[in-house]
């Protein structure tokens, strides 16, 4: 078997490009599933998808009905849009035409089944982090030598004898798995099985790819390891390693677009046309207005929210009860970091996935507190001895029979009392935390740089001076910050809910699913530090000795703002700390009310108090809405925005066009977060048009899986993306409308163009229509124009077709 | 805004609902009335009202209860809302009935309806193809089970001319031993079918394609039907010691292998279905030991157990660094304590239970695992280093007293509200069999707490490939799943 291995590893390489990624459930990524076919055109793409994953790419025919009858979809745009694509049937007509051809099934990949159960099997059980009590053996020496030790001894394998003697190192393994296929078949081969369990695939994707995830350390897997046993299992079988109709799916997939062009591609882009037209024109109206020469009052104080579309709505909801001014701000704040919460063993990563952690913060107890910690830390060592003590009697072969009737009583009243009081429960929950101190309150963050903390395989502890100026320094000017108020509050923000697998999808995206709360506490302790205020004055940016920094974090399942423990403050400060706390509450009450409105079974006059159900009640699947209804990401001064209200639908990131000369802020901005919402776009969007093979199925049915991921019922392939729960008011009717994202910058035209020229990554998405770019240019007196794939600009006429007789609010 | 494009009346489950709760009540109102008067009531040759009929009965309605409440949320917005609060509700109806049933004939009708919607709920969901597969599994099963009970009850319809179980039980004991073994080993299967003892546990481990309130009162209420059927043909089985014997060894298969299977399952649910399996073996060995009334604690307590395992079942995740499996050759000394310990607690047990320390029957097994929980508890207590000495030493009565005493009052209340109806016989005398029981319970128990399971790939791999769900019901691509 003389094959050049090498030639083999470029191969599984080249192959794995197709796959998106998937992260585990605790550290939530909302990414493309197609990511991996990003490079090509959105309908190419799309269509590949259909090949591979036999997954839809557009909305389905009801979809699009439901959005053409309440005239989500405009009739002129849809007139517009099927003209330019060559249909001249009747708009009803075209949709009934959909809903027959929908009909016919799409044939499913055949014969797979019981290799794809066989490999669920032993993967799931692979990469288990803590589930099992007996986890599977020889782990630590990777996936593909676990699997070569218990493989023959699987009584299922009808061939199991052909596992004999297989090659120590995976890569030789999967050698030999393909030496009956011709060398010119082997990508098609590898990509067809990779495709096969697109879940799994994508997951082990991830896992292979990320250098800090200490399971990955600890139980390595590759994706030749996998695909090597793959392949042997199939022998083991009875199947052949290269399918007879591999070639026709290899046709399929190679093939440039389809017999027919997508029927719904038209109906999308007028779809989004209509959102599109109507974003616009309520922001052309609003640009005139706009000042960024930053010679307004001072405010009394500035919060700054992440560019998450939920704050949109608190934020408009706080600016209206007073002197505040807000800001929009990627919600890891620029630290890259890895936090280490008090108490715990696990480096959580807080910070988006294009970005690599650079630094260690770990919380530690502070030394003028020692009796509030020690009263948390007896809480918690009686809480966790608890749970040891139930989950070690639950899992034991004799014991647990005893446990059941000792404990079953118990079990009993707890569900009573969680079925059927769970807002009394979210009470009792509350006097709780005021009881056992949280962390926060006696904590600090280990912000010095401690080089004996340093472990040689870890990250640097803690941020010299010159790092801590710098990232203080780019928030300030990324944001186009002008002056400061007394008070400025980082707010991060993060969610509360109760037995919901995907908690962390509520979370911060830009901490990397997790709470954004440690990053803003960094951020403000770092700019508190007088040396680093040293440094910003030498650079430009003068902060005035009044002003304090404080952290806050939003929970956006209530929308409770709740500030972390303050510095000292001056009188002047707390006062302000004060009414701010006040004007908090108002501004939740009011963003919780306008929440019931979509929240089915709320009503604004108890809306706060059904947040709060929602948050603690086990038996809610809807908590929230988390970014359902994302469409727009709107990179501008608050100003352009201010007072109007976007339904919580656009990402919003402050910009100042005057203090960014030379484009290098907008720069970031569009290469960094911009980046990540069309990330979040196009999850929210996949998961909606095809919640079975984009999105992971009906909360009501899933089992989670190896503490990783979740399956459908009885197990098989890892369902990836969000749950049909976050994306629909009920099994039938979608709540998030899946439009690509329409980015919209307030800029100069030509900075933007030079921009997007310069940075082909970015570029491509445009150009492939993964989302849309709209510059309003304020040197041309607010002109619209509209990036064209290709790279031209498209300036409409005065009176855009279409605008004339819509309404000028925002109706989603 | 967005509106719901279902139709939602919300009226039928809120009624369904509410009349669950108030048959709940009514239920505790009886049982109160019971408990003081002791006398059973009778609805001609239909229905037959005793101690029985209302410990279960306040069991379905209160876990029903539960399950209403919970889905009213839970299930928003699903297709199929008013589809599961129909079976749901109906189910819960015809088990109360199964519950009171004295004619055989009805007894049969009930048990088949309940396997029949049962299975229907398992496939809830319609468009899914691989719900549809675990349906029909769940239905063939049962409708076997419902044609080995219908035979008994023929059997012992013909031999003993009755045609109500009131009527019956008291002549079984001139009955032949053919007959009766004959009887006892077609109860005992059905029965086995019902809760999904080994061999017969397949549909159990392969119906997580159910809703999780299906699956939480599935496995709370529905499974328990086994140890109604046992126990209210307690006389039947029990009249041959061979029989008990046989029912005390398929129960300590069932609890023993499912325990093992369950350390290798690493999705949640299906842990849940393992333990669900094991703990009915146990609920079943307890009936063979003659013990019905500490079955039917089981069973109640295990429900409750289990049913909120399965509603909490999305809060499992948790973030948690790796770590390796350590399995600690305990000193001495700390043996010693926590030795001490687990006697004296058995000790309690004993003596709170009324069983006697003079003439030990076999009743000793039952006394064995609660000796063996609170030695794993005390040894668990002792490795929590995060306690100081002086909590660790004071936690372990702490927790364990009030459980005993919890149980001890279950138990002590179900013997005596169950003393007059037939399941009270004697417990089987102590034999070799139970012995040879209990020993394997300690040697597992050791086995695993030694570790002596580590690297031994061959048992691992057994243990995953026996508990895995029917290759039907797996749903191998995603485009094949259907949420609707």
């Amino acid at each position: 078997m003389p094959t050049d291995l090498s030639v083999l590893r470029a191969r599984v390489e080249n192959a794995a490009k197709v796959l998106g990624r998937c992260w585990p459930l605790q550290s939530y990524i909302a990414a493309n599933p197609l990511a991996g076919l990003e490079k090509l055109p959105f309908d190419e793409a799309v269509a590949q998808g259909e090949v591979l994953y036999k997954g839809r790419g557009y909305p389905n025919v009801a979809q699009l009905r439901a959005a053409w009858e309440t005239g989500e979809i405009d009739a002129a745009h849809l007139a517009d849009r099927l003209d330019a694509h060559g249909l001249t049937d009747a708009p009803a007509q075209l949709l009934d035409q959909m809903e027959t051809a929908a009909e016919t099934p799409v044939p499913n990949r055949s014969g797979d089944g019981p290799l794809n159960r066989a490999m669920a099997k032993w993967l799931a059980a692979f990469v288990d982090q803590g589930q099992a009590t007996w986890a599977m053996p020889h782990r630590h020496e990777g996936f593909y030598t676990a699997w070569r030790a218990v493989a023959r001894f699987d009584t299922t394998l009808a061939h199991r004898d052909r596992l004999r003697d297989l090659p120590k190192r995976p890569l030789e393994a999967l050698a030999l798995a393909l030496s009956d296929v011709e060398a010119a078949q082997w990508e098609t081969t590898l990509r067809y099985h990779m495709a096969a369990l697109p879940g799994w695939a994508s997951f082990i994707k991830w896992r292979s790819q990320d250098r800090h995830d200490a399971w990955q350390g600890a139980h390595p897997i590759t994706m030749t390891g996998y695909l090597a046993a793959r392949l042997h299992t199939a022998r083991a079988i009875g199947q052949p390693v290269a399918p007879a109709n591999l070639f026709d799916e290899a046709r399929g997939a190679t093939r440039n677009g389809r017999d027919q062009p997508p029927m719904a591609a038209p109906w999308l882009e007028a779809w989004e046309a209509t959102y599109r037209e109507q974003l616009l024109a309520t922001l052309e109206r609003a640009a005139p207005a706009v000042d960024t020469t930053g010679v307004a009052g001072r405010p009394k104080a500035q919060l700054v929210f992440c560019i998450d579309v939920r704050s949109e709505v608190i934020r408009r909801h706080l600016e209206q009860t007073g002197p505040y001014q807000t800001f929009g701000y990627a919600g890891f704040f620029g630290l890259p970091m890895q936090f280490q919460p008090y108490g715990s063993d696990a480096q959580i990563t807080s910070c988006p996935p294009i970005v690599d952690p650079k630094h260690r913060i770990h919380e530690t107890r502070s030394r003028t507190r020692e009796e509030t910690a020690a009263t948390h830390d007896r809480w918690v060592a009686l809480g966790q001895a608890g749970q040891r003590l139930i989950k070690s009697l639950k899992h034991n072969v004799a014991a647990a029979f005893g446990f059941v009737e000792a404990s079953g009583g118990l079990f009993g009243m707890a569900m009573a009392v969680r079925t059927l009081m769970p807002g009394w429960l979210r009470t009792q929950q509350q006097a709780w935390t005021q009881h056992v101190p949280s962390p926060d309150t006696f904590c600090d963050l280990s912000l010095d740089r401690a080089l004996a903390a340093d472990q040689p395989e870890g990250l640097p502890l803690g941020l010299s001076t010159e790092e801590r100026s710098y990232y203080a320094e780019a928030a300030f000017r990324l944001m186009g910050w002008q002056q400061f108020a007394p008070v400025v509050v980082f707010t991060g923000h993060a969610s509360h809910t109760a037995n919901n697998p995907y908690n962390s999808s509520l979370d911060c995206g830009a901490c990397a699913g997790h709470p954004g709360g440690p990053n803003a506490r960094t951020l403000a302790a770092v700019c508190n530090d007088p040396a680093v205020r040293e440094d910003l004055s030498a650079r430009g940016i003068d902060i005035p000795d009044d002003t304090v920094f404080l952290a806050a974090e939003h929970t956006t399942s209530t929308d409770v703002v709740q500030l972390f423990h303050p510095p000292a403050l001056t009188k002047a400060q707390a006062g302000i700390v004060d009414q701010l706390r006040q004007d908090l509450r108002t501004a939740r009450a009011n963003t919780t009310a306008e929440r019931a409105r979509v929240l089915q079974g709320s009503r604004p006059a108890h809306a706060v108090a059904d947040t709060e159900r929602r948050a603690a009640d086990w038996a809610e699947t809807r908590p929230e809405w988390g970014l359902s209804g994302n469409a727009a990401f709107i990179i501008a001064p608050r100003a352009l925005t201010a007072g109007l209200s976007l339904d919580g639908r656009a990402f919003l990131h402050a910009y100042n066009w005057r203090t960014d000369d030379r484009g290098t802020a907008l720069e970031t901005i569009m290469t960094g977060p911009l980046v990540v919402g069309e990330w979040i776009n196009m999850q929210y969007y996949f998961s909606t048009v095809d919640n079975a093979v984009y999105g992971s199925g009906s909360k009501i049915t899933q089992n989670v899986v190896g503490n990783v991921g979740v399956w459908q019922g009885n197990g098989g392939d890892l369902m990836t993306g969000l749950p049909l729960q976050s994306l629909q008011v009920d099994d039938l009717t979608p709540y998030h409308h899946p439009l690509r994202l329409l980015a919209v910058v307030y800029a100069p035209q030509g900075r933007v163009s030079r921009i997007v020229e310069r940075n082909a990554q970015l570029r491509s998405l445009f150009d492939h229509e993964w989302m849309a770019l709209t510059v309003l240019d304020p040197e041309q007196g607010n002109r619209r124009c509209s990036y064209q794939p290709g790279g031209t600009w498209a300036i409409p006429s005065a009176e855009p077709r279409g605008t004339q007789d819509t309404e000028p609010t925002l109706a989603l | 805004m967005t509106l719901s494009r279902l139709t939602f009346t919300q009226l039928m489950p809120r009624i369904y609902t509410r009349l669950t709760w108030v048959l709940c009540f009514c239920t505790i109102g009886a049982l109160v009335g019971h408990a003081v008067v002791g006398i059973d009531a009778s609805v001609g040759t239909l229905l037959h009202i005793d101690g029985l009929t209302l410990i279960m009965a306040l069991v379905v309605t209160f876990v029903s209860g539960i399950v209403h409440s919970f889905a009213r949320r839970y299930m928003m917005g699903s297709r199929h809302f008013d589809r599961f609060f129909d079976r749901l509700f109906g189910l819960t109806l015809v088990v109360l009935l199964l519950t009171a049933a004295d004619h055989l004939v009805l007894f049969v009708g009930l048990w088949a309806l309940m396997g029949w919607l049962l299975a229907d709920l398992i496939g809830l969901i319609r468009g899914w193809p691989q719900a549809q597969a675990a349906a029909r599994r769940a239905r063939w099963a049962f409708l076997g089970g419902s044609a080995l009970l219908a035979a008994a009850l023929a059997v012992l319809a013909g031999q003993t001319g009755a045609i109500t179980i009131s009527g019956a039980l008291p002549r079984v004991e001139s009955l032949s031993v053919g007959a009766l073994v004959g009887i006892a080993g077609l109860l005992t299967a059905a029965a086995m079918i019902q809760s999904a003892l080994i061999p017969f546990h397949g549909w159990l481990l392969s119906s997580m394609t159910a809703p999780t309130p299906v699956s939480a009162f599935m496995h709370a209420g529905l499974v328990n039907a086994g140890g109604l059927l046992l126990a209210r043909f307690a006389p039947v089985v029990a009249e041959v010691p061979a029989v008990m014997l046989a029912v005390v060894v398929l129960g300590a298969i069932s609890a023993l292998i499912a325990q093992a299977w369950m350390l290798v399952q690493v999705d949640v649910k299906r842990q849940l279905g393992c333990s669900t399996v094991a703990q009915m073996g146990f609920m079943v060995l307890q009936c063979g030991l003659g013990y019905f009334a500490a079955a039917i604690a089981h069973l109640i307590l295990h429900g409750f157990y289990k049913a909120y395992l399965f509603l909490s079942s999305g809060s499992v995740v948790v973030m948690k660094p790796p770590h390796a499996e350590t399995s600690d050759a305990a000193g001495l000394p700390s043996l010693v304590v926590t030795g001490i310990t687990a006697v004296v607690g058995g000790g309690v047990f004993m003596w709170l239970t009324g069983k006697s320390f003079a003439a030990p029957d076999g009743g000793v097994l039952l006394t064995l695992v609660v000796v063996l929980a609170v030695l794993h508890a005390a040894r668990t207590m002792l490795r929590t280093t995060a306690l100081t000495s002086a909590m660790r030493a004071v936690a372990v009565p702490l927790v364990v007293l009030p459980a005993l005493v919890l149980y001890a009052l279950v138990y002590n209340g179900i013997a005596a509200l169950t003393a007059t109806a037939p399941m009270a016989v004697d417990p089987a005398g102590f034999s070799v069999v139970h012995g040879v029981v209990g020993a394997l319970f300690v040697l597992l128990y050791l086995a695993f707490e030694r570790g002596w399971h580590r690297g031994r790939p061959r048992l691992y791999t057994l243990l995953l490939n026996t508990s895995q769900p029917a290759a039907s019901t797996v749903t191998t691509h995603r485009s094949e799943y259907h949420a609707h």
